[in-house]
């Protein structure tokens, strides 16, 4: 997007009228674009969780989820589970290089990683990436779908921490919206409320807790490590970081406690020539998802960019169901009402915190 | 040789105000020949940079092709935390 508004002016003439609009033009279409930004990381991280779920219904998963495969259900849940990320993690690492290449941007890469910016973003993956990828897990198991709605408190803690770290700004309009946004996200979690019977309920609200934690904590840190850090390098950084700790640390840990072999089970997955395009699919935009997320934290700001992405509460359904549910016809994938009528009240709560509802009346006064 | 972002925001510590274009022309020795070396990416880094409070609009000007120019600065806070995340 060419970021220069044209008109016929003098040199030097920036007070002037056409000049002042153009300004507020060109300032207005900043904070657009980086609303737009948000919000397709959301999207994009609404296809990632539609293409990792579907790569692990197909191959060599269908055995390993099916009965006879030899797995222990701890092995099912939590090896599978972090390899599944582990290899998605790592497609996608793999994405950010060769896009890195292609905008020649692969010596900056490695002149960003080895300063404090760059170390940032590697403590921001380790804590958003396997560690609360594994806590929204084990909280899921303890306690049930209540965890999604506990987890997408991350916007709201990302903003607090982002006031406390980094002075951003904080409002009593921001805070609403943030609570609308809340709202929203727990009228998509209960839809499986009902059908829950948590069997460890407590621990499995502090797993939620530290899930929603670590990811805001991520977003703040790793949306102000951007305002430094090419977002695109950030990414490499940031997916080769939660690729190579899901690969060499959580995997082996998991088989380690599920009685398996790593590297046969590596090795099986990797070469699986049914799932693995899935996981190429899944890892591009797990690429686009997170470097959207961070570039659309340090434009917009940690509350407007976190509650932007936090919609991907309501496309991660959406996009399951278009994919799992439409394309490939596996039951079970419908959008409830619910799902819909949240996505609205989402959106209302977006425009609380993007937009001044009184300024919008105040101009309008002004116009008449 | 810093990365590009970085090399950006270290030149406004050194300088009393600058617009892309001053940008360009300050790293052009150095940078000319990376891709992310054009007006709008500089541009896109510095409002960036002005959106998390490292760097303030000073002012801004219609160029002579009638295109805004806007021109940034580091107040003291801004230098001394791109001073002390990026070493000078």
């Amino acid at each position: 997007m060419e970021r220069t508004a044209e008109i016929e002016m003098p040199a030097g003439m920036g007070n002037s009228p056409p000049g002042l609009a153009a300004k507020a033009a060109l300032s207005s279409s900043f904070k657009k674009r980086g609303i737009a930004v948000a919000i397709m990381s959301g999207a994009s991280y609404g296809m990632y969780t539609a293409f990792i779920t579907l790569a692990m219904t197909m191959g060599v998963w269908s055995v390993w989820y099916g009965d006879n495969s030899g797995l222990s259900d701890f092995s099912k849940l939590f090896l599978l589970g972090a390899l599944g990320a582990a290899i998605t993690d790592t497609c996608s690492a793999l994405w950010a290089v060769l896009i890195t290449i292609y905008k020649g941007k692969l010596s900056d890469f490695f002149r960003c990683i080895a300063t404090k910016p760059g170390a940032i973003l590697v403590g921001a993956a380790v804590i958003g990436g396997p560690l609360a990828s594994t806590s929204y897990v084990l909280g899921l198991q303890s306690a049930g779908s209540i965890i999604v709605p506990i987890s997408a408190l991350c916007p709201a803690i990302g903003t607090i921490l982002s006031r406390i770290m980094f002075k951003q700004q904080l409002t009593r309009r921001i805070l609403l919206g943030i609570f609308i946004c809340f709202v929203a996200s727990a009228m998509i979690g209960s839809t499986g409320l009902a059908a829950d019977a948590p069997p460890n309920l407590f621990l499995g609200l502090m797993f939620g807790f530290l899930a929603a934690f670590g990811w805001g904590l991520e977003g703040c840190v790793g949306g102000y490590a951007t305002s430094m850090i090419d977002p695109e390098i950030g990414i490499t950084i940031r997916q080769m970081t939660s690729g190579l700790s899901n690969l060499i640390i959580l995997v082996p840990l998991f088989a380690f406690f599920g009685g398996a072999d790593t590297l046969t089970m590596l090795g099986t997955a990797f070469t699986d020539s049914v799932a693995m395009p899935w996981f190429l699919v899944a890892g591009f935009c797990a690429y686009f998802a997170f470097m959207l997320w961070y570039k659309g934290n340090a434009m917009c700001g940690t509350a407007l960019g976190m509650s932007c992405n936090g919609a991907f509460s309501f496309w991660g359904p959406f996009f399951s169901w278009i994919v799992l549910g439409l394309a490939f016809n596996i039951p079970g994938y419908a959008l409830s009402p619910i799902a819909w009528l949240a996505a609205v009240v989402m959106v209302i709560g977006i425009f609380i915190i993007a937009v001044n509802p009184l300024a919008l009346f105040s101009k309008k006064g002004d116009a008449a | 040789m810093k990365p590009l972002n970085y090399a950006i925001l270290i030149h406004m510590t050194t300088v009393e105000e600058a617009c892309p274009e001053d940008v360009m022309e300050a790293l052009k020795g150095d940078y000319s020949t990376f891709k992310a070396f054009n007006k709008r990416d500089i541009l896109t880094a510095l409002m960036t940079a002005e959106a998390n409070g490292l760097l303030e609009e000073s002012r801004f000007d219609l160029d002579e092709g009638g295109n805004v120019r806007l021109y940034f600065r580091a107040n003291a806070q801004g230098a001394a935390t791109i001073k002390r995340y990026i070493r000078v």
